[in-house]
């Protein structure tokens, strides 16, 4: 039997509001073209113009810098936050040969200006999403004693091998969950097992 | 544009492929839609919420080593939403205050705060925060640079002296610390002695009866030592001198052994809520009924205090039988209050606002103050003040007497210049003054403000303040229990708007034009205070440097003087203060009397800018955003009221138009309408809501102290046609829902002497 035509018009209507339920942007198992992350999720990071094209790469890769040197506050604060500048200047006052490349140039301006840079987020979560870094880093880094870099590109992806920063991971909660669903080794002596904790409460407060 | 040219082309082929589209078979219809339905809803499942590389996340420059982003850091300051100046830390992340707490260091707060205090971060991000000064253009107020505004303020005060002495006027709220002292020392440059006070709100009668009984206006009384409180309209839980180092006496006091406390009101506070008994008493005769209860006292076979022969033989026409006449409450409320009275020692007896907004007002008070004398509570429950080394730092109470001194000069026409600080009395003064009129006589008025209110629209300049959490200053608190504090308020956070300032430093610099010599050496409000703390050190005895000392003052938020205990020397009785044994006539023409109440989070209206406080249900109706008249739910049904029915409250001043809400705690011939709302500027969480009661309140005052006699109007009270819903959490039916939650009994008809 044939529709008619205000049974369309009313099918459309639906359908419409449908697909802005769920956004019109169609969907890709494992990820369209181009868009996987690193482990095979959907939609990758977009590049993030920086106002300083700051290479991870250099400092942590070439001169082996550990992570926190610069985001101190992850180990101890919820958010990591961006390193002070006076930290980037702590250390650039002292390597002069440096000092004429047109990035430190532009780093050196803000700090004599006393302005901050505007960074960019790369990992912005959701405001009804909360994520405390010092719980993962004290649990991994300072308990289990894993590599700093690994512990960190959990969910950064292995920042040392890039220049600005792009996100790698889903960061979605499905896999937040995948991870937390995991058994963790409590420690090298206890070969017991842990999860994540699974409350919604735990993330949404 | 290319975007819009893709969109074409999608259109254009869209269309084109709806030509082609074969006619479709309801059942494929829906296996398409049931596909499609669940890929979108699948897609907005993805983590499509993250914003990469779209918001910034900036770095502090270089700021102090404990900075961690995401924790918080805590400072000490002091609260200055009403004269009790609690201590106060506030919670402060990222260079943002975000919440506000007690300070442990704090006598008077303990750790704890109020509802005022906490929705004081209201007034600090209020979206109609002043940002720019501004200045009558044309008859208009327009925004103004500093200079601008400050060349007007300069000229009218004229660089040559014109002006002096009465003829500038600088009306404030009560205050106190070196905000009162920069006021006082930019008035002497004027050889002026102009500083006018006003409180709407104003104890001013009892502070009168307890500085001429003990000799201190403002006794200390010890709430917690109490085993029986009488409290005649003393609602210290609720809008009380101190509300939250009073609450905190009071769970003291409820503490095993518990006390009982007794309140007296025409109309039930949030502390008459609290009370083991509640007696409604007929407005304006709270003292009658006290001297019932002393001329009962002193007939107990245990008094022993000495009373002059008059008084007591004058007590005697106050026998149970024509009290209970005249108040309305039954004789033998008498009897059992006096068992109680001598059973539970030590007592103590309390006036509030209730009981002295009256004609007679002062002679309640005294009264009242009476029983404390009669049941020996001097020195163990009501005790002096410590004595406080800072007098020039001293609280100045405000009261309604400010607001007639500075009538009179506006008749006289004197005033050439009139500031205004922390004051809105085109909204607080009863009509009949007509202030509104004789302001405009004044040809420079200057407001200093955080929000355009009332008066400040009326102004010719208005100067931005900074708001309280970005201020430093120093407080006395009006009532000091435990020992003499002094609060230290600081800048929580930096200013937000870059064209406010300091209340201090426009004092500073208006003095500088005067006594350059003087003040140059303090570049800005910060410096004088922290002179002026500093010089204050041998008073503390402490033995840090200067630096030290200062910062022991911030950080801590609060300066305690070493104790120095006063003690009330002589108590001084006189007969001829009693109130007339005199039945109140009924009025026929206003049948009803009007008690206004006073709200604990919104008092005069000066806190109606804070949405956190409209919203915040009144503990004893649940009524949110609006104004309502309480009414005896028997009064109600006689005329044929139902919630909501617009009543219309008429005095000899004028009417207003409320919802009628049926309330069992107030007196079947009184009806009240609580103070705060119906403002007509002051941004857009107080203006155009509900009703303003200053404007019906008639021209009675106190007949001793001159105070303006809030609780002694009578109105008539008709029922419009309209009905509007009364927007409340209590749900749809008042007393308790319905069910009987709380027992209750008529108060004549429980023996509380048993039962309490």
């Amino acid at each position: 039997m044939n529709i008619k035509k205000i049974e369309l018009f009313f099918f459309g209507i639906l359908f419409s509001m449908l697909a802005q339920l769920g956004h019109a942007e169609a969907f890709h198992p494992g990820g369209a073209p181009g868009t996987q992350t690193i482990d095979g999720y959907n939609a990758l990071g977009p590049k993030v113009e920086q106002p300083i094209e700051f290479p991870h790469y250099t400092h942590a890769n070439v001169m082996k810098i550990n992570c926190m040197y610069c985001h101190t506050y992850a180990r101890r604060s919820a958010v990591s936050g961006i390193p002070r500048l006076d930290k980037c200047i702590g250390c650039h006052k002292m390597i002069p040969e440096v000092r004429d490349r047109p990035r430190i140039k532009k780093l050196f301006w803000y700090w004599d200006n006393h302005i901050s840079i505007p960074w960019k987020k790369v990992h912005d979560l959701p405001d009804f999403v909360r994520f405390n870094h010092e719980r993962h880093i004290q649990r991994f880094y300072f308990q289990d004693k894993r590599p700093v870099r690994e512990v960190c590109g959990y969910c950064h992806g292995d920042v040392a091998n890039m220049t600005t920063a792009r996100r790698v991971k889903a960061i979605s909660m499905g896999w937040c969950i995948d991870c937390h669903k995991k058994d963790h080794q409590i420690s090298k002596v206890n070969l017991k097992t842990t999860n994540g904790p699974n409350d919604c409460w735990m993330c949404h407060k | 544009m290319p975007v819009k040219k893709q969109e074409s082309i999608d259109t254009g082929e869209r269309a084109m492929a709806a030509e082609k589209r074969p006619i479709v078979e309801r059942r494929d219809f829906l296996k398409i839609l049931g596909i499609s339905g669940a890929a979108a809803t699948l897609a907005g499942c993805g983590n499509t919420s993250i914003e990469s590389g779209v918001e910034k996340v900036q770095s502090y420059v270089q700021p102090e080593d404990f900075v961690v982003p995401g924790n918080s850091v805590f400072y000490a300051s002091t609260c200055t939403q009403c004269p009790s100046h609690c201590g106060v830390m506030g919670r402060v992340r990222e260079g943002r205050v975000l919440k506000l707490e007690g300070n442990p260091n704090s006598i008077i707060s303990n750790g704890k705060i109020c509802g005022l205090g906490q929705a004081s971060i209201q007034l600090q991000y209020n979206p109609d925060r002043l940002t720019t000064p501004m200045i009558r253009e044309g008859g208009k107020l327009v925004t103004a640079s500093w200079d601008q505004a400050m060349k007007i303020v300069n000229d009218g005060l004229g660089k040559d002296s014109r002006i002096k002495g009465n003829e500038i006027v600088f009306l404030t709220n009560s205050v106190s610390g070196h905000q009162k002292v920069l006021i006082n020392n930019f008035l002497e440059s004027y050889d002026s002695k102009n500083h006018i006070a006003y409180d709407s709100l104003s104890t001013q009668v009892g502070d009168q009866v307890r500085e001429n009984i003990y000799g201190y206006t403002n006794p200390v009384h010890k709430i917690k030592e109490a085993r029986l409180i009488l409290s005649f309209g003393n609602d210290f839980l609720g809008a009380g001198v101190s509300p939250v180092y009073l609450a905190n006496q009071y769970a003291q006091f409820r503490k095993a052994p518990r006390g009982t406390l007794i309140q007296i009101e025409p109309r039930m506070t949030l502390t008459g809520g609290n009370a083991d008994r509640w007696y409604p008493i007929r407005p304006g005769t709270e003292g009658v009924f006290a001297l019932g209860l002393a001329n009962a006292l002193i007939q107990h076979p245990e008094y022993d205090t000495t009373l002059p022969t008059e008084l007591t033989e004058s007590l005697k026409a106050y026998d149970k039988y024509t009290v209970g006449q005249i108040t309305g409450i039954n004789p033998d409320a008498i009897g059992h209050l006096i068992a109680m009275m001598w059973e539970k020692t030590p007592t103590l007896v309390l006036s509030g606002l209730s009981a002295e907004g009256h004609q007679q007002g002062y002679q309640n008070a005294y009264a009242i103050e009476l029983l404390n004398v009669i049941l020996g509570n001097v020195g163990k429950t009501v005790t002096a003040p410590m004595e406080n080394p800072f007098p020039q730092m001293t609280h100045v109470n405000g009261n309604y007497q400010g607001l007639v001194a500075l009538n009179n000069q506006l008749d006289a026409k004197n005033v050439k210049v009139l500031f205004m600080m922390g004051v809105n009395p085109v909204y607080t003064a009863p009509a009949f003054i007509e202030l509104k009129n004789k302001l405009s006589n004044v040809p420079l008025k200057i407001a200093m403000v955080t929000q355009l209110d009332e008066t400040a629209e009326l102004c010719d300049v208005v100067l931005p303040l900074l708001s309280p959490v970005e201020e430093f200053g120093t407080h006395l608190a009006s009532y000091q229990p435990e020992a003499i504090e002094i609060g230290i308020q600081q800048p929580l956070m930096e200013k937000l708007h870059a064209h406010t300032k300091s209340f201090g430093d426009v004092l500073l610099t208006l003095l500088k034009e005067r006594d350059e010599k003087s003040y140059s050496k303090y570049p800005d409000y910060y410096s004088y205070i922290r002179e002026a703390v500093v010089k204050s050190k041998p008073v503390f005895k402490s033995t840090l440097s200067d630096d030290d000392f200062w910062d022991s003052a911030l950080m801590n938020g609060v300066l305690h003087v070493p104790l120095k205990e006063a003690q009330i020397d002589k108590v001084k009785i006189e007969s001829v203060n009693l109130p007339k044994v005199e039945t109140h006539p009924e009025d026929v023409n206003y049948p009803f009397y009007f008690v206004p109440s006073v709200k604990a989070d919104m008092r005069d209206g000066r806190h109606a800018n804070l949405p956190w406080l409209q919203e915040s249900p009144d503990p004893m109706t649940t009524v949110v955003w609006d104004s309502w008249v309480e009414i005896n739910p028997k009064t109600a049904q006689d005329m044929q009221v139902r919630e909501g029915d617009i009543l219309e409250i008429k005095s000899s001043m004028g009417s207003v138009l409320a919802k009628a809400y049926l309330f069992p705690g107030i007196q079947p011939n009184t009806v009240s309408i609580p103070f705060g709302q119906g403002h007509t500027a002051y941004g857009r969480y107080a203006s155009n809501r509900g009703v303003n009661p200053f404007k019906i309140i008639n021209p009675i005052t106190d007949e001793k102290t001159g105070e303006l006699a809030l609780f002694a109007t009578r109105v008539q009270v008709t029922k419009t046609a309209l009905n509007e819903k009364v927007v409340k959490d209590e749900g749809p039916t008042t007393l308790q829902q319905g069910r009987k939650l709380v027992a209750t009994m008529a108060a004549d008809k429980a023996e509380l002497s048993k039962e309490v």
